[in-house]
């Protein structure tokens, strides 16, 4: 899925094109994604450096951001490739963030692939390293009446979520909302099979899970917009155990998706429902196939696996054909009166009981007993 | 099968039995039309009293017979909101290809889940006996189908939510 990968797939292509070219090429493309994300990559061949510029709404627009990106995000997109790329100051017009790549000074083994995979993903660097600043960063946070001010983190444009600093854990708050309610069933059981597989012993090191219909007390005080849902709220409790070391960059980026997973699950849930109907509806037309009367001596053969499809079609094949023979007989009988236009009386008759075959298949489907007597 | 359902089932299939005599019987309204009366109501002389069997407060069949056709309502068992969007689901996808199965009714009774009508045409083309039992039959998979789904869907949810929660590991 499009949505796990931190890469960008469309940017990842052109970017390998321009690094596999034999002699530079002329590149100037403008990339959108997920409505809200846009790339700008421009090469010249009379230059050896290739410029791409990010544009992407950032998780929160609180302090961090006055004044653009900040130190730590930039250090994060640096770690990249500290040979191969720069950053270039100021950015382009319009965009966050442009840097400047020489594919010159990449290796020439599967390391380059890897590097170029990294570039393509600098998206979610940008916004992880925004979390991950937050996860890890506690003193610029707010405090209202004795209480961590919540903050929220908008990762898609209509789904927001919550991430509340506590003493010796940050809990992360998912408003739920879906557009069906088939979707919303579908999703509350989801959620409390996640609540039961956490709390059991083998589960112990994750993340505390917890389901709500309601919100909960932490989020008091926020928009009411934000706060209706149909799907209930689901946090995590994020201790120090998860962010440490590398545990930190899967942890935000599990959090990042979990709208992504939620909705995927219930699309795919959806799908099997449709896929067991389909072979349960087939098992039960064979059933009624059962109770049809024998014809001519002989049973109505259809092959088990064909379904009523196939039922329906011969259906309307065998009554196509009548149709097709009775309009072929009434034109018959046109063209024969059109060409015979000599009328002699009593001919028609005798051409009926002399001049025609005989059937020798009966139509009845029985031929009659000789009389004997 | 367990007691009360066997019963239950008995009681359809000995109601269907008695019902289930049908013949061809022209419209008295339309001259040349040949309507299912169970369907139009118009002649009550034509009608006979519906049956409701009831097994629980969820879960009940009316039938209701008439000189030349017959219909079966059922309401399905739904214990919770999943089964109940499951049984929705499930049963709207059958209606709406009620072309294969002939018997079926494209929209079902109002307060019930799903609805048969077996017209005289169709006691002429089918074996009674093997008709009643694809009726009862159809009760018992449709249950079961709807247990399975359930917990099929359950399953999912676990397996799902275990991968997720193994990224914190």
């Amino acid at each position: 899925m499009a949505t796990f990968e931190r890469a960008s797939p469309a940017l990842k292509e052109i970017l390998l094109r321009i690094y596999n070219a034999e002699k530079p090429i002329e590149v100037d493309h403008h990339l959108y994604e997920f409505g809200s994300v846009e790339y700008y990559i421009k090469s010249s061949a009379s230059e050896p450096f290739t410029y791409l510029s990010i544009s992407t709404p950032l998780l929160s627009q609180g302090v961090f951001l006055s004044y653009g990106l900040s130190p730590y995000t930039l250090q994060m997109v640096r770690d990249i490739s500290i040979d191969a790329l720069d950053i270039v100051e100021p950015p382009t017009d319009g965009y966050q963030l442009t840097l400047r790549l020489d594919f010159s000074k990449l290796p020439h083994d599967k390391e380059s692939l890897k590097i170029i995979t990294e570039v393509s993903s600098v998206q979610a660097v940008i916004l992880s390293s925004q979390l991950k600043e937050m996860l890890q960063n506690v003193n610029s946070w707010d405090i209202s009446q004795g209480m961590y001010k919540p903050i929220k983190l908008i990762y898609h444009p209509r789904e927001p979520f919550y991430v509340i600093r506590q003493p010796q854990k940050i809990v992360a708050v998912f408003p739920m909302r879906f557009k069906d309610h088939s979707d919303v069933i579908i999703a509350t059981s989801f959620f409390q099979e996640l609540m039961d597989v956490g709390s059991s012993g083998k589960w112990a090191k994750v993340p505390h899970c917890n389901w709500s219909p309601i919100p909960p007390p932490e989020l008091i005080g926020e928009p009411f917009e934000d706060l209706s849902t149909n799907g209930g709220f689901v946090s995590f409790d994020i201790s120090s155990h998860h962010v440490e070391g590398k545990r930190l960059d899967k942890t935000v980026w599990s959090l990042l998706n979990f709208y992504a997973y939620v909705k995927h699950h219930v699309k795919c849930t959806r799908g099997f429902i449709q896929r067991r109907m389909r072979r349960r509806m087939d098992s039960l037309v064979q059933v009624l196939e059962k109770s049809m009367i024998e014809e001519n001596g002989e049973i109505k053969k259809i092959k088990g696996n064909a379904g009523w499809k196939k039922m329906k079609k011969w259906m309307r094949l065998t009554s196509k054909s009548k149709m097709i023979k009775r309009r072929y007989h009434d034109f018959r009988k046109k063209m024969k009166r059109i060409r015979f236009r000599i009328k002699i009386h009593g001919f028609a008759r005798f051409r009926r009981r002399w001049l025609t075959m005989p059937n020798f298949s009966s139509s009845m489907g029985y031929t009659q007993l000789k009389n004997n007597n | 099968m367990a007691n009360p359902l066997k019963l239950y089932l008995t009681c359809i299939r000995n109601t269907l039995e008695a019902a289930m005599c049908l013949q061809n019987f022209p419209c008295q309204e339309v001259e040349r039309h040949n309507k299912p009366e169970v369907e139009l109501k118009t002649s009550p002389e034509l009608l006979l009293n519906p049956v409701l069997i009831c097994r629980n407060e969820a879960e009940k069949c009316l039938i209701e017979t008439s000189i030349n056709s017959l219909r079966i309502s059922l309401k399905v068992k739904q214990a919770d909101e999943l089964e109940n969007i499951l049984a929705k689901k499930f049963l709207r996808f059958l209606s709406m290809r009620a072309e294969a199965f002939q018997v079926l009714r494209r929209k079902p009774v109002q307060g019930y889940d799903i609805s048969f009508l077996i017209t005289n045409y169709h006691c002429e083309e089918m074996q009674k006996q093997k008709l009643i039992d694809f009726i009862v039959q159809f009760m018992e998979d449709i249950d079961k189908e709807i247990s399975e789904l359930k917990m099929s869907v359950s399953t999912r949810g676990r397996l799902v939510a275990s991968e997720f929660l193994k990224q914190f590991l």
